[in-house]
């Protein structure tokens, strides 16, 4: 059962990003996106890892799906016409493609490694909650990246004002 | 909760802190009125900072939870991070008056920017790599694209913006895929795991995931294939901004290459077998493609953006020839860090003299450095001090760095290597002596001489005069390569 | 983990049904007899196709004040998400904790300042 409701929204989340790539109006591709954030969420909560996803809806399908709307409506949006004078790379960029297929493909057939896991196992998360788990190594081990993000979204926003206010 | 002695331990970082966010609040409080005093106040700052770093000297502790590694290696960059910092403020300040209306901004940018060098150079573990690797990019970012009237500017931030934001989710990938190996995201953990794992699968995994960390650490020290973004990144960039990329994201982008490839490698011993020929060819790649690009251009900054290019290479070559076993002198590693010590003032000084001429004339082409030795000497002589040294020869710092590096391969028996660096570096004198003939030996069409601020006769001075002293007298430098290559273990 | 999110997926699935269920119902039932104002967007009396063929184009470029906008609030929801885990586990985290939540806040309020120090929270 839960394999089968992995496959499910593995398979949507890999239908909307092939759609996000192909379909030609940026806005559409937007839109895609956020249908492969929320499929990506599903698969968060199958992993046992609810306060990730509910991260993920929140930040990504809401806030950096707004930015990205704003953004192309910004570049006055119109219909890619196709690729134009870059129509050379594309056999490039499909062997690139290729290489990095091959390589994941060699990731995955070794997939089933003996591989250390780290503290908390999903019995143990079970039992003290993740949102607490995530919370107490936040504010313990991990204060310095904690911290470093505050200055990250300040330095974020001082940049952009400088570059996109208007005067 | 971090006690004292964890605070002191980080005392450098939280001083750059402290004065990033003060100017900020600086910024926001008098605007414009303070612009010109906000330069001096991050100075100050730098200055505390690389006081705080030399006092901690001597230190080696693993700070929270071990994902913070205050030792002499990290130490040794969190002396070369604020000194390239003072001598960048200390071009910036006449070169922003004209071009920009946030100057205030640009003083906080670079302090933070600052800052995350220090951090990438503590890094020990994977989120913090990342973090520190993403905050300094996008510093980087911001600052080049800081002359927002500019289109070269704008153009050169967008480039890299896209360039820098692939490899960093391909780099991502990697640490992901180590993560998901080890279950711990410090790298000594990661470390054990491999060597632990006899499994073949593992190393499997292991290759393609370092792999694939390399592509993103290529990218912030422009390894060929990661270095297209460069010369346009440096082209359009405000000039002292490219000074800063030219030495600042590359020195921490080796300190995160070097403690990540000697703290998880030697766990995975099949792996050199890998790992070594792929280093060769790059380093092969960087310092060729660099230096014959170089050969053809007329802009002085996408000449040195080239040469900069190929400067990797020679120090990617330490690399390859590391050997922390034996007490020889060359050990690969302090050939690395004494090439990089001498690579920051060489550079940071070509480019001082760069700024100095486009400052006061917006010259930036080549043929139109005709007759500069008329018009403004000491430039044009320290030109000559600071490209012997980038083509490495004697009595210049970067000979003294050359012969580190290069005594390592011909040490570990990379003959081949060692014989194409030079070659290289035979090349590099070539297009080098392009600037200095047209600066000599061409007559000017405009003779009248060329005013050079205060500051950046300063920094001039004090550039060239390190990159001799280096040469003359470099036994404190071994000594201090010496003991953060110690410290590393 | 299935009994724990079944009920979500139930409700999501309720959710969906919902408004469903009477857009079909109507479908089915209404009677069809279209003609030009029925067939319009809003039908409010003012027809799209009446204007002058630029005013035709919905898709203008937006002013780039929205994107800061945008930007702020990605940067406050990112806030909000750090302190939902603060919040679950702050009687097992103590004191500190707080101290370094005030840091981070403050350091987001400079953020806030600076932009509000810009103008930007007016709209011009």
């Amino acid at each position: 059962m839960e394999l089968a409701i992995f496959y499910l929204f593995a398979s949507i989340a890999i239908v909307a990003a092939l759609g996000m790539v192909v379909l030609r109006n940026a806005v559409h591709s937007a839109l895609s996106l956020a249908v492969v954030f929320v499929a990506l969420a599903a698969l968060y909560v199958l992993l046992n890892a609810p306060f990730i996803a509910a991260a993920q809806v929140m930040i990504y399908a809401g806030a950096i799906l707004i930015l990205f709307v704003f953004v192309i409506m910004l570049l006055s949006p119109r219909v890619d016409q196709g690729a134009g004078a870059l129509k050379w790379q594309r056999p490039l960029a499909a062997l690139c493609g290729l290489v990095f297929a091959v390589e994941l493909a060699i990731v995955a057939a070794s997939a089933l490694l003996p591989t250390e896991r780290g503290p908390f196992t999903p019995e143990r998360l079970a039992e003290i909650g993740d949102v607490q788990a995530v919370g107490a190594l936040l504010f313990t081990d991990f204060l310095l990246p904690f911290e470093i993000t505050s200055l990250l979204l300040l330095v974020a926003m001082v940049g952009v004002i400088v570059l996109a206010k208007k005067r | 909760m971090p006690d004292a002695q964890t605070l002191w331990l980080i005392s450098p970082e939280l001083v750059l802190a402290i004065f990033g966010l003060a100017i900020l609040l600086f910024a926001i409080i008098w605007r414009e009125r303070v612009y010109g005093a906000l330069a001096w106040v991050a100075l100050v700052g730098l200055a505390l900072a690389l006081a705080a770093a030399v006092n901690l000297w001597g230190a080696h502790a693993r700070l929270f939870a071990g994902m913070y590694a205050v030792d002499m290696f990290a130490l040794f960059f969190k002396i070369v991070a604020p000194i390239a910092g003072i001598l960048v403020v200390l071009i910036s300040m006449d070169y922003l008056r004209e071009r920009t209306r946030y100057r205030g901004e640009f003083f906080v940018l670079l302090t933070f920017a600052i800052l995350a060098m220090m951090m990438m150079a503590s890094s020990a573990n994977l989120l913090m790599i990342f973090l520190s690797i993403e905050f300094l990019s996008y510093m980087s970012y911001l600052l080049t694209g800081f002359l927002r009237e500019d289109r070269k500017s704008n153009e050169a931030a967008i480039k890299y913006l896209l360039y820098g934001a692939i490899t960093s989710a391909v780099m991502l990938y990697g640490l992901s895929l180590l993560y998901g190996i080890s279950g711990s995201l410090n790298l000594g953990d990661v470390a054990l795991t491999f060597s632990k794992s006899a499994d073949t699968s593992v190393q499997t995994l292991a290759l393609v995931a370092t792999a694939l960390v390399l592509a993103g650490l290529g990218f912030k020290i422009s390894l060929v294939p990661f270095h297209q973004w460069a010369p346009d990144a440096y082209e359009g960039a405000p000039t002292p901004v490219t000074a800063f990329l030219s030495v600042g994201p590359k020195a921490v982008g080796f300190a995160v290459l070097l403690r990540f490839t000697l703290t998880t490698l030697p766990g995975l011993p099949e792996f050199a077998n890998y790992w070594t020929p792929l280093l060769v060819i790059i380093s092969i790649a960087t310092m060729t493609l660099g230096n014959l690009v170089a050969l053809r251009q007329t802009n002085v900054k996408r000449l040195l953006a080239y040469s900069s290019i190929a400067q990797a290479g020679y120090m990617l070559i330490g690399l390859v020839a590391v050997n922390l076993g034996g007490s020889s002198p060359f050990s690969g590693l302090n050939g690395v860090l004494i090439y990089l010590f001498a690579y920051l003032f060489t550079n940071l000084g070509a480019f001082v003299c760069v700024i100095a001429i486009e400052n006061a004339t917006g010259i930036v082409e080549i043929p139109e450095y005709a007759g500069l030795v008329k018009r403004a000497p000491l430039v044009a002589a320290l030109f000559i001090v600071f490209f012997l040294s980038l083509a490495g020869i004697p009595p210049t710092a970067g000979f003294v760095g050359k012969f580190f590096v290069f005594g390592a391969a011909l040490r570990e028996g990379f003959l081949v290597l060692a014989a194409i660096g030079v070659l290289n570096s035979v090349i590099s004198v070539f297009y080098y002596f392009g600037v200095v003939r047209a600066a000599f030996f061409l007559e000017p069409k405009d003779t009248s001489p060329i005013r050079v601020a205060p500051l950046v006769t300063l920094s001039l001075v004090v550039t060239a005069a390190m990159v001799l002293l280096i040469a003359v007298y470099p036994e404190p430098l071994f000594n201090l390569a010496a003991w953060s290559m110690a410290m590393l273990k | 983990m299935l009994d724990r999110y079944g009920v979500i997926a139930l409700f999501a699935f309720v959710a969906i049904l919902f408004p469903a269920i009477p857009l079909a119902m109507a479908w089915v039932v209404r009677p069809k007899k279209p003609n030009r104002s029925k067939r319009t967007t809003y039908e409010c009396g003012l027809e799209f196709e009446d204007f002058p063929q630029a005013a035709q184009n919905v898709w203008v470029q937006f002013r780039v004040q929205y994107y800061i906008y945008a930007l702020i609030f990605v940067v406050f929801d990112v806030e909000v998400v750090f302190l939902y885990p603060w919040a679950v586990a702050y009687n097992a985290l103590g004191l500190f904790a707080l101290v370094e939540m005030v840091i981070f806040l403050g350091i987001l309020v400079a953020a806030l300042a600076y932009a509000w120090r810009n103008d930007l929270l007016k709209w011009v």
